[in-house]
C-alpha cells in the first residue's frame, strides 16, 4: 500500500515539475521578448505619476494628478483593433466604479483629432492624453519594450503596480482584478 | 491556404501557453514578426521587402519613408494591393500578410552621394489580439554600388535584370498593372514564337469549310483569344494563390510532347489525311446551339484558344517570370488574374486583325487554299519539332528536320520535273523545294555523322583539329543551398556567376549554345567563378535554391560580388544575346 502511495507521489511531483517546467519556459521566452522585466514595478510607478502628457484640449496633464486612486492606465490607439474592442468594457466599469475611487486614464499613441471623434463615437467617460514620441518612450518604460497595444496597468492606492496586461482585457477579467483594490 | 494552417497552429500554440501559465501570449518582437530589408532596385527606386510572420499583418496605409541625407527625396511608393477589410471606424482598410515588396522611388538633389538611408515607420498587428506601436527600421543603400556615372546616367543604361523592369514598371496602381500587362502582351505578339498561333488560327477558320465573312472571321477570333486569355487568367489566379513552379509544369516533357503530339495531328489535318471534326450526334447537337452562336465552330476555336495558351506559354518564359514572380509576390489573386488576361488580350490584338481578314480574304480563295493550309501544316510540324527539341537528343532532332524539310521538297516537287513551259510561280516553288532538299540532306548527314550544332549540320564532318575543349564551359555544379554557399566563399576574390538550368529549359539551352559560346563571353568568363544548378530533377533543395533567389524556375543567371554577396539587379532572366550578356559579365567584373 504504502509502496502504491509512494509511486503516487513520485508521479504527482513529476507531472507537476515538468508542467512547472514547461509554464516556467514559456513564461520567460515570454517574459523576453514582450516585457523588460529587469525594471522594478516600483520605478514603473514612479516613471508613469511623472509622465506630462496632451488632454484632447491640447491642455498637458500630469499623471500625478491621480495618485491616491485606483488607476488604470490604458495605451491604446483608434488604428488598433483589439484596443478598440476593449473600451465599451472600460466605459462601464468606469461608470459603475467611479465613485469608489477608480480612475481611468487613456493614453492614445494616435492622431489627437482621430481620438477626439472616436471619443465621441464611444462615450468615453475617462481622460484621454495623447502624444507621439514621448508616449512611446513612457510606454517601453512602462515595462513593454516590444511596443504592443493594448497594454494596461493597473496601479492600487498606495502606488503598488498591481498587474501588467499586454493585449485585449475582458470586463470581467479586469473588474476581478480591480475590485479587490477599491 | 499554409497561412490558414499556420493560424490555426499558432491560435493552438497560444492557448496552450495561455494554459500552461494563464497570462500574457507569446508574441514576437517586431523586428521578427515584420522581417525588413531594402536593396537598390536600380539608380531610382528602392525596393522594400516585408517578410510578414503567420498571423501577423501590416497596414498598407501607415507606412511612411524616409530619406537621409537630405539631398534624397523619397517620391510616392508603389504599394500593392492589400486585402480589404472592413473597419468599423476607419472604413476600408487594406492590410498586408505574407511577402510583400514596396517600391520606393527617389530623387537625388546632386550626383555622387555615396550611401542614402532609409527609415520606414510600419504599423502591424497580431492576430492574437494585440498591435504594435509605429515600428521604425532602417537600412543604408550604396549608392555607389551601381558605379559611377549610374545616378546620372539613363535608368535603360543600367543592366537592370528583365524580371526586375517587368516587376519596376507594375509597382504602381491596379490599372496601371493591367495596363501594363496588356502592353506586354501585344509586344509579345511580336515575338516569334506567338506568330505560329496565326496559322492555327486561320487554318480553324479555313477549316469550317464554308464562306467566312470578315465579320464572322473576327468573332471567331475574339472567341479564340477569349479561350486564350481565359487560360492565362486561370495561371494568374494560380500565380497569385500557390507562387508554384508553373513554368516548370507547363515546360515539363510530357505537357511539352503533348502539345507537339497535338501540333502533329493538326498539321496531318492540314495535309488532308483526315478531317478534324466532331462526332456527327455531337455536331448537330452543337450546330443548333451554334447558329445561335456567331461562329459555326465557336466552341472549338475556343478550346483552340486555351490550347494556345498552354502552347505559347513555355516560349515567353522571361516575360512570364516576370510577371508570376511580381503576383506571386502580392498574392494578389485579382490582380493576377486581371493582369494576365489582359496581356493575353494584347496579345491577340493581331490575332483579331488577322481573323478579320483572313474571314475576308477566304471566301475568295480558290484552289491556292490547299497550298496554304499546306504550309500551315509544315509550320506546325515545325512547332511541333520546335517544343519537343529541349529534351530529344541532336541527331534524332536533326532527322526530325531533315524528314521535315525533304518532305516539304518533295511536296513542292523539288525532284519533279518541271513541264516544258512552267509557269513563274511553279519554277519559283521548284527552287525553294531544292533548297528545303539540300538543308533536308544535309542535316541527314548531321544527323548521321554526329554533328553537334543544329546550325551547323556538317560541322561533325569537319576535322577536329580545334578539338572540343573550348566547347564545353566550365561550370561547377551546385545541388543545394549550402554547396552554393560553400562555393561562394571558395570563390572569395572572384564575382560568381550561377546559372539556374534544366533539361527543359529552351532558352537554357540557347543560352549555352550562342551565347556561353561566345569568345568575348567565354573570355570573361575566365576571371568569373562559373556555378550551375541543374534543377531538371526539382528536388526540395532546389526547390529551396530557386526560392532564395525568388526564382519560378529557369532561365535565371544570378550575379555575386567579390565578397560573395548578390549584386542585385544584375540578374538575366531568358535569353540575351551575346553583345548585352558581356556588358552584364563587365558590370559583375568591374562591381566594386
Amino acid at each position: 500500500m504504502s509502496k502504491v502511495r509512494a509511486l503516487a507521489l513520485f508521479a504527482a511531483v513529476a507531472v507537476a515539475s515538468a508542467m512547472g517546467g514547461a509554464a516556467y519556459s514559456l513564461w520567460s521566452r515570454s517574459g523576453a521578448t514582450v516585457v523588460d522585466r529587469t525594471l522594478s514595478s516600483q520605478a514603473i510607478v514612479e516613471r508613469v505619476y511623472a509622465a506630462r502628457l496632451a488632454d484632447l484640449n491640447g491642455a498637458s496633464q500630469g499623471l500625478g494628478q491621480w495618485r491616491g486612486q485606483v488607476l488604470v492606465v490604458n495605451f491604446w490607439a483608434t488604428w488598433c483593433a483589439p484596443c478598440r474592442e476593449e473600451i465599451p468594457g472600460f466605459v462601464n466599469l468606469q461608470e459603475r466604479y467611479g465613485s469608489r475611487g477608480l480612475k481611468f486614464v487613456g493614453i492614445a499613441i494616435d492622431q489627437p483629432d482621430k481620438v477626439a471623434e472616436f471619443a465621441r463615437e464611444f462615450r468615453i467617460n475617462y481622460p484621454l492624453l495623447t502624444g507621439g514620441l514621448e508616449t512611446m518612450d513612457l510606454l517601453r518604460q512602462a515595462g513593454n519594450r516590444a511596443g504592443v497595444l493594448p497594454y494596461t496597468l493597473v496601479i492600487d492606492r498606495g502606488g503598488n503596480l498591481v498587474s501588467r496586461e499586454p493585449g485585449g482585457l475582458k470586463e470581467a477579467r479586469l473588474e476581478g482584478i480591480i475590485r479587490p483594490l477599491l | 491556404m499554409s497561412s490558414f494552417t499556420s493560424r490555426v497552429l499558432l491560435a493552438v500554440l497560444l492557448t496552450a501557453a495561455t494554459l500552461a501559465y494563464g497570462a500574457e501570449p507569446e508574441l514576437l518582437e517586431p523586428d521578427k514578426a515584420f522581417r525588413f530589408s531594402a536593396r537598390l532596385k536600380d539608380p531610382r527606386s528602392i525596393e522594400v521587402n516585408y517578410q510578414i510572420a503567420p498571423g501577423y499583418y501590416l497596414y498598407r496605409d501607415k507606412f511612411r519613408f524616409v530619406l537621409s541625407p537630405a539631398g534624397a527625396k523619397p517620391g510616392a511608393a508603389q504599394l500593392p494591393a492589400g486585402a480589404k477589410h472592413r473597419d468599423e471606424f476607419f472604413g476600408e482598410v487594406e492590410t498586408y500578410r505574407g511577402n510583400i515588396s514596396i517600391v520606393v522611388p527617389f530623387e537625388l538633389a546632386e550626383a555622387g552621394v555615396p550611401a542614402i538611408r532609409l527609415a520606414v515607420t510600419s504599423q502591424g498587428c497580431a492576430d492574437a489580439g494585440v498591435c504594435y506601436i509605429p515600428h521604425e527600421q532602417k537600412a543604408e543603400l550604396k549608392l555607389a554600388a551601381l558605379g559611377p556615372g549610374a545616378i546620372r546616367s539613363d535608368a535603360a543604361a543600367a543592366p537592370t535584370g528583365e524580371d526586375d523592369r517587368v516587376a519596376a514598371l507594375l509597382g504602381g496602381g491596379f490599372w496601371l498593372a493591367v495596363a501594363s500587362f496588356f502592353g506586354f502582351g501585344l509586344l509579345l505578339s511580336f515575338t516569334p514564337c506567338v506568330l505560329p498561333m496565326v496559322p492555327i488560327l486561320s487554318g480553324i477558320i479555313i477549316g469550317a469549310g464554308q464562306p467566312v465573312t470578315r465579320t464572322k472571321g473576327l468573332l471567331l477570333a475574339a472567341v479564340y483569344v477569349l479561350g486564350m486569355a481565359i487560360t492565362y487568367a486561370i495561371a494568374g489566379v494560380a500565380a497569385g494563390l500557390s507562387g508554384a513552379m508553373l513554368s516548370a509544369v507547363l515546360q515539363n516533357p510530357w505537357v511539352l510532347g503533348a502539345f507537339a503530339a497535338i501540333f502533329v495531328a493538326l498539321a496531318l489535318a492540314m495535309f488532308g489525311f483526315y478531317e478534324l471534326q466532331l462526332p456527327v450526334a455531337l455536331q448537330s447537337r452543337l450546330s443548333s446551339a451554334s447558329n445561335r452562336l456567331p461562329g459555326g465552330h465557336g466552341v472549338g476555336v475556343f478550346v483552340m484558344g486555351v490550347l494556345s495558351a498552354l502552347i505559347v506559354g513555355p516560349c515567353v518564359a522571361a516575360p512570364l517570370a516576370g510577371a508570376l514572380l511580381y503576383i506571386g509576390q502580392s498574392r494578389d489573386v485579382v490582380l493576377g488574374g486581371s493582369a494576365l488576361f489582359a496581356m493575353a488580350l494584347g496579345m491577340g490584338v493581331p490575332l483579331l486583325a488577322v481573323g478579320a481578314s483572313a474571314g475576308a480574304l477566304l471566301p475568295k480563295a480558290g484552289p491556292w487554299m490547299e497550298t496554304v493550309k499546306r504550309f500551315f501544316g509544315t509550320l506546325l510540324l515545325a512547332v511541333a519539332i520546335y517544343l519537343v527539341s529541349p529534351f530529344t537528343p541532336l541527331p534524332v532532332q536533326m532527322f526530325l528536320w531533315a524528314t521535315l524539310l525533304i518532305g516539304t521538297a518533295v511536296y513542292l516537287r523539288a525532284i519533279d520535273p518541271l513541264p516544258p513551259h512552267a509557269h513563274g510561280f511553279l519554277r519559283f516553288a521548284k527552287v525553294v523545294g531544292l533548297i528545303a532538299l539540300l538543308a533536308g540532306v544535309a542535316y541527314l548527314i548531321g544527323a548521321f555523322s554526329g554533328s553537334r550544332d543544329i546550325l551547323q549540320p556538317l560541322s561533325g564532318l569537319r576535322a577536329t583539329a580545334t578539338g572540343d575543349a573550348g566547347h564545353e564551359t566550365p561550370f561547377q555544379r551546385v545541388s543545394s543551398l549550402s554547396d552554393l554557399d560553400a562555393r561562394v566563399r571558395a570563390a572569395a576574390g572572384k564575382p560568381v556567376l550561377l546559372d539556374f538550368y534544366a533539361d527543359w529549359c529552351v532558352s537554357c539551352k540557347e543560352m549555352e549554345r550562342f551565347t556561353f559560346s561566345d569568345e568575348r563571353v567565354k573570355t570573361r568568363f575566365r576571371d568569373i567563378v562559373l556555378l550551375q544548378a541543374d534543377v531538371t530533377a526539382n528536388s526540395p533543395e532546389h526547390a529551396a535554391l530557386l526560392k532564395r533567389f525568388r526564382l519560378f524556375g529557369p532561365p535565371g543567371i544570378i550575379f555575386f560580388d567579390r565578397e560573395g554577396r548578390e549584386i542585385q539587379g544584375l540578374r538575366v532572366i531568358g535569353f540575351q544575346p551575346a553583345d548585352r550578356f558581356v556588358t552584364v559579365l563587365d558590370h559583375a567584373l568591374n562591381f566594386k
